[in-house]
């Protein structure tokens, strides 16, 4: 009668025991990858990120980018998500992204001509913006 | 440098608009009465070459990334307060037209970059010019890079303190100040010296064109 009560009290210690124990599964999915670069496509590598969904404090993933600057989530919802990065010394990003039910978010990638199209824009905006202080000067220093 | 959106608490950029709103002020009265038909030309020439240099980073090892600024140039050539106003007008139409530093972090961007990195060129320059024009240059360049930087450095340090829920996670930026000191005063340390070479040569350069547009 002992031995038997033993039994069952050591059975149900391993069942106990078994509420610690991890496990893993492996399964395939679609995961929105977001890849993160600075300016000269230089990736923005093992940097903290998370993940918020719109209107919520309490992320719903947060870790470090990989060695490409990249992030793969899967989403558990359709709607909009929050994207925080930032780097030690004060680089970073926040932006926003939706994820539809069957589609993923738009790339918004930035070819090599938008960015130096941009800059002789803001550089063009720069030296108007003078000549019509110029102006403004003359007016008032004829 | 530039800090991005999401940075920074309201306790920290709603102040710093407040003093930038006042400093920005002054700073236009003094270069509406000081500047003349004459400099404008060269303001706006190096205004645009610190907006092209700000935009251009270099990558360093370890992932990160530096550029240079232009601001002990403009600091220099144009003083102090003429020197924040053109770097706070770079500053804003990064943020704006690139999303390159924050809208709510202009403020603090422009104070850190545009006024202290300005006074700290300026300041190098009045003291070291006498003992020798090149150094001091150099030291100006130098000054700007690494001003600005401890003070931002300061400014993202202290955010995990002054904005944090009641479990103390940080709401802001996360890192203390025992990590963005060194992360951003060691790398900046080292560009400050191209930024003072970028300084002497820029001002050279300035003097010669200068001397040739009279002539």
């Amino acid at each position: 009668m002992r031995s038997a009560l033993r039994f069952v009290l050591v059975l149900l210690y391993i069942h106990s025991a078994q509420a610690h124990e991890l496990r893993h599964e492996l399964s395939q999915s679609q995961a929105i990858v977001i890849r993160l670069t600075y300016a000269d496509n230089t990736p923005f590598s093992f940097e903290t990120y998370e993940i918020y969904p719109e209107g919520s404090n309490l992320p719903t993933q947060v870790g470090r980018t990989d060695s490409a600057g990249r992030i793969a989530f899967l989403p558990d919802k359709p709607g909009r998500w929050r994207v925080k990065a930032q780097s030690e010394d004060g680089h970073g990003l926040e932006f926003a992204f939706a994820t539809g039910a069957s589609s993923g978010p738009m790339a918004t990638g930035q070819s090599l001509y938008d960015r130096y199209g941009r800059i002789l824009a803001g550089v063009a905006l720069i030296l108007g913006l003078f000549g019509l202080f110029n102006l403004y000067l003359k007016g008032k220093h004829p | 440098m530039h800090i991005p959106d999401g940075f920074l608490s309201p306790q920290t950029y709603l102040p710093a608009y407040a003093l930038a709103a006042g400093l920005w002020w002054v700073a236009a009265r003094r270069l509406r009465s000081q500047l003349d038909a004459e400099r404008l030309p060269w303001l706006a020439a190096v205004t645009a070459l610190a907006f092209v240099l700000m935009m251009l980073a270099l990558p360093l090892p370890g992932g990160s990334s530096v550029h240079a600024a232009g601001i002990a140039l403009l600091a220099v050539n144009f003083g102090i307060w003429t020197s924040f106003m053109a770097v706070s007008l770079v500053l804003a139409m990064q943020a704006l037209l690139f999303g390159v530093g924050g809208v709510t972090a202009l403020a603090v961007n422009a104070l850190a970059l545009g006024l202290a990195g300005s006074a700290a060129a300026g300041l190098a320059w009045r003291i070291f010019q006498p003992i020798h024009a090149g150094l001091a240059l150099i030291l100006a360049g130098w000054a700007s890079v690494v001003v600005p930087a401890a003070i931002i450095a300061v400014v993202l340090g202290i955010q995990p303190v002054i904005a944090h829920d009641p479990t103390g996670r940080p709401l802001f930026f996360p890192f203390g100040l025992s990590v963005t000191l060194p992360a951003l005063l060691i790398p900046h340390a080292l560009l400050g010296l191209g930024e003072g070479l970028l300084t002497w040569l820029g001002t050279l350069t300035l003097e010669r064109l200068r001397l040739r547009h009279v002539a």
